[in-house]
């Protein structure tokens, strides 16, 4: 059976960059993807936009991965695509992967795992869409597969769900490539993208954005005749009496990601509910020692650049785990907080600085965001704007502060009169 | 008969507007109301369960056009000038097993089916459940079906390949003191045909199903009770009868007959015009509209639509077998109050309810059927939350308004033979129900005729291959061989091109991306086919050689593709 030091699990933005640093720590890395090549979702993202926290620079979904699947091949990483882990276990001081690849079947040895197993999409049928089940209906992600890598309209005529940022790039790149589109619906009343898409994407085109309205009901046999657009209450139930058809040909939805965990849930790692992620410490290994997490498996990021910042810790953590105890505190968000990662601070283990990610459930105006120790302030910050599709990055230093076994770490925000 | 109180009991409920007459051993109703339930409830009114006599329901509905069937929209001569010793319409689970069943003999037999696969209506639209019969009266010609049927499955299932697995079912009470009932009803059970029980008390049944709510205070468990997954199981029939010799004829919708005499002489579809010697009606929904045209109709079917929602397989740890509560149970809407199974691919499912409706091919799901479902079924599994739900399905039930299954040779024209108003428990009863229409069938021809056995008959129809379900040894083995199978392309059920490759070149071909889901299952997984349906299109569109955005993804104009991008200029 091979063995390696740390097995690397997905080859998107966060696996790439995992790998890469596990091997410059002096780790024999096996990096295991499952499609033909190496990338991610960041193969279908021909848009711009990636790189500017990390190269300076405005890059493409491609050009961004490019860079580091260029650094990845000068390394002494093993890479293994099309490639699927049927199975994971864990052993005494080990895991055992068993991986399927058109060369057969193939059991693997390593004493550590980084799971950067990406997300997937919400479906039509996860919000609740009814009506027919014709052909039309695509989550934004597989519309830009069809359309960015196989060279394919999915649609002329578009109606698109949810404002998420796949769904504002997909209305812009239809919208290019000639396809009509109708308007995009939120069940929100605030829209969940990042602003810059918002502009780039509808306001330039001028396709409308319509908040608090969903599509209810989808029409047509063989291919999507149109869909019934409603008006939502503050419980985000459709309004009876507010019903409009819409004529079109497709359906586009972008209604949400979900951090893909099936192999954490096989090796009976923690999961937080917020995040739909492992929960981790500081040093993105999971409550399982051992397994790492990073990425949008760990929890849902809105820049790239972010998940290879992830990924590289998650890479350099495990290519230096070794059994040892952990002190692990917990991180806890109060109020107003969506989620806060990493979930727990390994206080035997604090390095010059430690991050944290975190999301407000709100939009909310000038908002002060304090970090307790026991009930004691250690951290205070000011932001002039929170929205919950940006996620904020905190770097902090935790050392010289009294730990102890029933310590705990809290967010607390409040928003501050303008 | 005397059919006055049932006049009267129409005179009560709609005055002058319903009309009763009884010929030629029916009951024919004519009028208009006002909505489609009251035709309904007029059809119920005259029924008798069970009985011979049936309802012909000819109400209308004021302001209301029946919607027009649906047929494929071309027209060839694929079957023109045939003349099959046997001609089946309808290829749902009930016209395939009779089309198995029929290959036993050394017949011509023509199988046609209107849509572009088989299994496409309440075949596939059904939980999958292989019932004891509990609700079912003796006496019913479906209870007897069923219990025949029921006791079928295990051969039939391991001579198909097909995955069975008898769990039993839990019939659940929330009221202890219906635990002594429960061990005396035992014997009456055993006797009418449902099989052995067991009793369990909160308990021991809480060992079995630990996670069913501690409201249930004793249960029932019918052991002889199974889940099957209902369309792999039509799709084996289909594939063992085409694999014996029957013709199978996708896209071919029955649009009218000759009947001379008393028989019918030529049966014309949009693909030809057939002449059989005999004509096997197992229509589903429309075996009333198939009646007609031949000139036998002597009852009707009232549609029932019916949802289920599918959780993912991560609720499967929730549940073994199969359970529901008594008591959810409605008369009035003939609904065995749906249950809570635990399928047989590792899915859970739940409903379905029962809602009349005059629309036959309309599956649409609405919110309100699966939130109901939901509290009902909530209260034998609190477990139940519907943020497990991966996709729901309507399907729509072909009832009879007495509510009973029509088996039998046509009554005015001679060379027919009814498999009709098959509702639930028609999958458990359709390996019973193919024997007794194919000795129906054979006596038929043999009046002309001696018909002999297929001597090459085989009932063994070869497995689809599943390397995930393998050993380790066997599945490398077989990757070794063949390497398609060890690139996967639908990862949540794990599924290889080598296993979509197969299913495209089995005895009853399909390349369409549901067709291949219903065979293989890639896309029944949590992410619905958002990852692997771009992969399947491709695969489809390099094994036939025809371009992406002519691949469809079940009917005829449901590509999901729309050509290549920029327009065709780029590509000329």
């Amino acid at each position: 059976m091979k063995t390696y030091d740390v097995t690397v699990i997905g080859g998107g933005p966060a696996g790439l960059a995992a790998a890469i640093s596990a091997e410059k720590e002096g780790a024999r890395v096996l990096l295991v993807e499952r499609e033909e090549r190496l990338g991610g979702v960041l193969k279908q993202c021909i848009h711009d936009g990636f790189g500017i926290i990390r190269f300076g620079e405005k890059l493409s979904g491609c050009e961004y991965a490019t860079r580091f699947i260029h650094e990845v091949l000068k390394t002494s990483v093993e890479i293994s695509c099309l490639t699927f882990v049927s199975d994971i276990k864990k052993t005494a001081s080990s895991f055992c992967l068993t991986l399927v690849k058109r060369g057969g079947l193939e059991d693997i040895e390593t004493k550590s795992v980084v799971l950067a197993t990406g997300c997937r999409e919400r479906t039509a049928r996860q919000v609740a869409i009814h009506g027919t089940r014709p052909a039309g209906v695509f989550t934004a992600g597989t519309a830009q597969y069809f359309l960015n890598v196989m060279g394919q309209m999915p649609g002329k005529k578009c109606v698109i769900l949810g404002s998420g940022d796949i769904g504002l790039i997909m209305a812009r790149r239809l919208t290019l490539e000639g396809a009509e589109v109708l308007g995009v619906y939120e069940a929100k009343s605030t829209p969940s993208g990042l602003m810059r898409n918002l502009s780039q994407c509808l306001y330039d085109f001028n396709i409308p954005l319509h908040l608090s309205q969903t599509v209810t009901e989808v029409h047509g046999d063989a291919r999507v005749t149109g869909v019934t657009v409603a008006e939502v209450d503050e419980n985000m139930r459709p309004v009876t009496g507010t019903e409009k058809y819409i004529d079109c040909d497709t359906l586009i939805l972008s209604v949400g990601l979900i951090p893909e965990n099936e192999l954490a849930e096989k090796l009976g790692v923690a999961l937080d509910m917020h995040t739909k992620g492992a929960v981790c410490d500081q040093k993105y290994m999971t409550l399982t020692d051992g397994v790492f997490s990073c990425g949008n498996a760990l929890h849902v990021n809105d820049l790239a650049d972010y998940v290879s910042e992830s990924g590289e810790e998650a890479g350099r953590n495990a290519a230096r785990y070794t059994l040892r105890e952990r002190a692990l505190i917990p991180v806890t968000a109060g109020k107003g907080f969506l989620y806060t990662v990493p979930q727990r601070v390994d206080t035997n283990a604090l390095g010059e600085k430690t991050v944290f990610f975190f999301r407000a459930a709100e939009e909310r105006e000038i908002t002060c965001v304090r970090l307790l120790l026991d009930g004691n302030e250690i951290m205070k910050k000011t932001y002039r704007h929170l929205r919950p599709p940006e996620m904020e990055r905190l770097e902090l230093d935790l050392n010289g502060y009294k730990y102890d076994n029933g310590s705990g770490l809290e967010f607390v925000m409040e928003e501050l009169p303008s | 008969m005397n059919i006055e109180p049932r006049r009267k009991a129409l005179f009560d409920a709609f005055g002058d507007a319903v009309k009763l007459e009884h010929k030629n051993g029916c009951l024919y109703l004519s009028g208009e109301v006002g909505s489609w339930d009251e035709a309904v409830r007029a059809g119920l009114l005259c029924a008798e369960s069970g009985s011979k006599t049936h309802v012909v329901n000819d109400v209308a509905v004021r302001g209301f056009t029946p919607p027009v069937t649906k047929t494929p929209a071309f027209t060839d001569t694929a079957v023109d000038g045939k003349s099959p010793d046997v001609l089946v319409i309808g290829a749902g689970v009930v016209g395939c097993a009779i089309a198995r069943e029929l290959a036993r003999w050394k017949l011509d037999v023509l199988l046609v089916e209107k849509e572009y696969d088989v299994s496409l209506h309440a075949s596939s639209r059904n939980d999958g459940m292989v019932h004891p019969g509990i609700d079912l009266r003796p006496g019913l010609l479906k209870k007897k079906l069923n219990t025949c049927g029921n006791r079928m499955y295990t051969k039939i299932c391991a001579e198909l390949n097909v995955p069975f697995e008898r769990c039993g079912q839990y019939l659940c009470f929330k009221e202890k003191r219906k635990l002594p009932a429960l061990y005396l009803s035992r014997p009456y059970w055993l006797f009418t045909g449902s099989g052995r029980t067991k009793v369990y008390t909160y308990k021991s049944l809480q060992r079995r199903e630990p996670h069913i709510s501690p409201d249930i205070k004793c249960a029932l468990e019918f052991k002889s009770a199974g889940i099957v997954c209902p369309y792999g199981l039509t799709i084996a029939f289909a594939e063992n009868a085409v694999q014996n010799g029957v013709t199978l004829s996708l896209d071919t919708a029955v649009l009218g007959m000759e009947v001379k005499d008393g028989r019918i002489t030529a049966v014309k579809t949009n693909r030809g015009t057939v002449h059989p010697k005999i004509v096997i009606n197992a229509a589903g929904v429309f075996a009333g509209e198939i009646a007609s045209m031949a000139g036998d109709r002597f009852f009707s079917i009232h549609p029932r639509r019916g949802t289920n929602a599918i959780l993912d397989k991560k609720a499967k740890r929730n549940i073994n077998t199969i359970y529901s509560l008594m008591g959810t149970q409605s008369k009035e809407t003939h609904t065995k109050g749906g249950g809570v199974v635990s399928t047989a691919d590792g899915n859970v499912l739940v409903g379905p309810d029962a809602v009349e409706t005059p629309f036959k091919e309309n599956f649409e799901t609405s919110a309100e059927s699966i939130f109901g479902t939901f509290e009902r079924q909530r209260q034998s599994a609190p477990w139940l939350t519907q943020r497990d739900i991966i996709t729901y399905f309507t399907g729509v039930r072909a009832a009879t308004y007495e509510e009973d299954f029509i088996v039998e040779a046509g009554r005015s024209t001679k060379n027919i033979i009814h498999a009709a108003g098959i509702q639930s428990p028609g999958l458990t009863a359709a390996p019973a129900i193919a024997v007794r229409i194919s000795k129906l069938a054979v006596k038929m021809l043999g009046k002309t005729g001696r018909v002999e056995k297929n001597p090459g008959f085989d009932p063994v129809r070869p497995p689809i291959v599943r390397p995930a379900a393998l050993c380790k040894e066997d599945r490398a083995a077989l990757i070794a061989r063949e390497p398609d199978y060890g690139e996967i392309l639908c990862r949540c059920e794990e599924v290889s091109r080598g296993e979509i490759i197969a299913a495209m070149h089995r005895p009853v071909p399909c390349a369409t991306v549901d067709g291949i889901k219903r065979r293989v299952r890639p896309g029944m997984g949590r992410c619905q086919g958002g990852f692997c349906s771009p992969l399947i299109i491709k695969l489809i569109s390099e094994t036939l050689n025809i371009p992406e955005e002519k691949v469809r993804k079940g009917t005829q104009g449901s590509e999901p593709l729309l050509g290549p991008k920029g327009g065709p200029d780029e590509n000329v």
